[in-house]
């Protein structure tokens, strides 16, 4: 599922959820999410600073409930980065607004790199979640 | 491996009827420049300007900078780009030192990067240093933002063999000898000097945030292994277009600093293995299987001591932890470099993610530092960019003296987690 701000991930994708609102709102509902059984499957931030300016922001989420004794920690995961993006894009924009001027532009580049992303999943599909699976605490 | 890189050391560049290097000036001929380049079918208009050490003169926004180099006896150009795929990292090659070309034309709006080449700005860009050929390039009608991205880039590689073959039949004595056996070979040589091996994280994750690999697009990939040689032959490309401050440029890329100081300590203080190019996954799986290759590889190349760079802000982050904490985990020791967006006045939190086992970290500086760029003569580029840059906020722009004011991530090369740069942190 994809939870987004942009007009066009929402015209062209079928899951999505459209967040009404700014960028730092389609963070906090993901935070929603990934606290009532979502996890990330793409990082809730940019690759740059420049895209942190973006007033448009579109991240997968997935929903997981399989037994608990091997999820605990890929939610544990994607609490503490959810977590963390929100602290960190609210000290980074600072009393800056996001960069409205070229929101069509920010509309496209957030479009293609999200198909960038679903285009990564389909290349990694066939990852294992297995017991040996261990992730960074 | 031998790369010899023969460096004629250029201080000027002026328009004349030849490609040739007279002394230390670098002439060209700009309409034959443009009728070659405009043989490209997307190209619509190519213009050229030449932007030197001093003038107040300012280049926005910059796509791309590239070192003009010639190969002696050989076309192999940007191998697998503007070239036959071939190996790169052996021969002969005459370099324009002290010269660059550099690429602008915006693709999106909201593109940015600015290199001052007088006054504060100057001080904050390693290309205010390099006599500046500017090719601006635009597109015709109809293409995709792909296919812009990707005729820009061409474009601009093409530009730097065009312009040097000036350098054809100049000798030098400035050389630079880069010249390295198997593992095996440099191993049974230095037995008692530490393995060190360096990662470097390139951006991937798309249009505008792309690296190639002799022409292949690193964006689903898996870590690989490369020879320092390669790189520094122009086997690694920039197709990143976003963040101006530590957005590696091909022309960081061809003098990458990390690699050219780890060659000069093998052999003397450290047994260099290699470099294992690291590509930033989007999702988290692919950070997870990103990373654990990463280690793995330096491990099976049986390291002691790992450098690790980063390339941009935000998501990387959590790449950069990872690599560190899985490789101190095996008992690698890890350095990283990166820069940090520690606010204006360098306190909050660095990085956007952390872990425990990152102890030793190199600073490449602040991208929130604030400068104040004066108010320029002659704007190659799109004088209305400067609007547009990263930290434009209310009372940034003076209307008195011209002045802006804006964060050091505006800047080209500024912040350089490669270390071709001028910053770095003091810790109070």
């Amino acid at each position: 599922m994809v939870v987004t701000n942009n007009f066009l991930v929402k015209s062209n994708f079928e899951d999505t959820e459209f967040v009404e609102g700014d960028f730092l709102d389609v963070l906090n509902y993901v935070r929603e999410k990934v606290y009532s059984g979502y996890i990330l499957v793409s990082h809730p931030l940019g690759a740059s600073i420049r895209m942190l300016f973006s007033p448009v922001r579109s991240v997968i989420i997935e929903k997981y409930d399989i037994d608990l004794k091997k999820s605990e920690a890929l939610f544990d995961e994607s609490r503490r980065l959810i977590d963390e993006s929100i602290e960190r894009y609210v000290q980074i924009i600072g009393k800056r607004n996001p960069d409205t001027r070229n929101t069509r532009d920010y509309e496209k580049i957030d479009y293609i790199l999200l198909k960038s992303a679903i285009e990564e999943i389909d290349f990694i599909n066939n990852i294992k979640r297995g017991e040996t699976f261990e992730v960074r605490a | 491996m031998r790369l010899e890189l023969r460096k004629i050391s250029i201080e000027g560049v002026e328009f004349g009827e030849r490609f040739e290097v007279r002394g230390k000036t670098l002439i060209i001929n700009k309409e034959e420049l443009i009728e070659e380049l405009k043989e490209n079918p997307n190209v619509k208009e190519v213009s050229i300007d030449i932007a030197l050490p001093g003038e107040k003169v300012r280049i926005i926004p910059v796509k791309d900078v590239i070192e003009p180099r010639f190969k002696l006896g050989s076309d192999s150009g940007f191998a697998g780009v503007t070239g036959e795929v071939t190996q790169l990292g052996e021969g002969i090659v005459n370099v324009l030192e002290g010269c660059a070309v550099v690429t602008i034309g915006d693709i999106v709006g909201f593109q940015e990067g600015v290199i001052d080449m007088w006054g504060e700005g100057a001080r904050w860009t390693p290309f205010s240093k390099t006599c500046n050929i500017v090719v601006d390039i635009s597109v015709v009608e109809g293409l995709n933002p792909h296919e812009h991205e990707e005729t820009c880039r061409l474009v601009g590689l093409r530009a730097s063999e065009i312009i040097a073959r000036a350098s054809k039949d100049v000798t030098t004595d400035k050389i630079e000898v880069f010249d390295m056996g198997t593992n095996n070979e440099e191993s049974k040589k230095y037995p008692d000097l530490p393995r060190v091996v360096y990662v470097e994280m390139l951006i991937s994750q798309g249009l505008l945030h792309a690296s190639y690999i002799y022409g292949v697009d690193s964006a689903h990939i898996l870590p690989t292994i490369i020879s320092p040689n390669e790189e520094l032959d122009g086997a690694v490309i920039s197709g990143n277009c976003v963040a101006a401050c530590d957005k590696i440029t091909t022309y960081q890329h061809q003098n990458n600093e990390v690699i050219k100081e780890l060659y000069k300590l093998h052999g003397k203080e450290i047994n260099f293995l290699g470099v294992v190019l690291v590509p930033e996954m989007t999702t988290l799986n692919g950070k997870y299987i990103s990373c654990d290759y990463t280690a793995k590889l330096c491990k099976m190349l049986d390291a002691q001591g790992v450098i690790v760079s980063e390339e941009g802000y935000g998501n990387p982050d959590t790449d950069l932890v990872m690599i560190c904490s899985r490789l101190e985990k095996q008992g690698i020791k890890t350095v990283l470099i990166t820069d940090e967006c520690s606010g204006w006045d360098g306190m909050s939190q660095p990085l956007t993610d952390t872990a425990k086992e990152a102890v030793a970290v190199i600073s490449t500086g602040n991208v929130s530092h604030v400068i104040s760029l004066e108010k320029a003569e002659k704007v190659l580029g799109d004088p209305e960019a400067i609007s547009n840059i990263a930290g434009g906020w209310t009372g940034a722009y003076n209307e008195e003296d011209g002045s802006m004011k804006c964060e050091l991530n505006a800047v080209i090369g500024a912040t350089s987690e490669i270390g071709t740069h001028n910053a770095t942190v003091k810790l109070h």
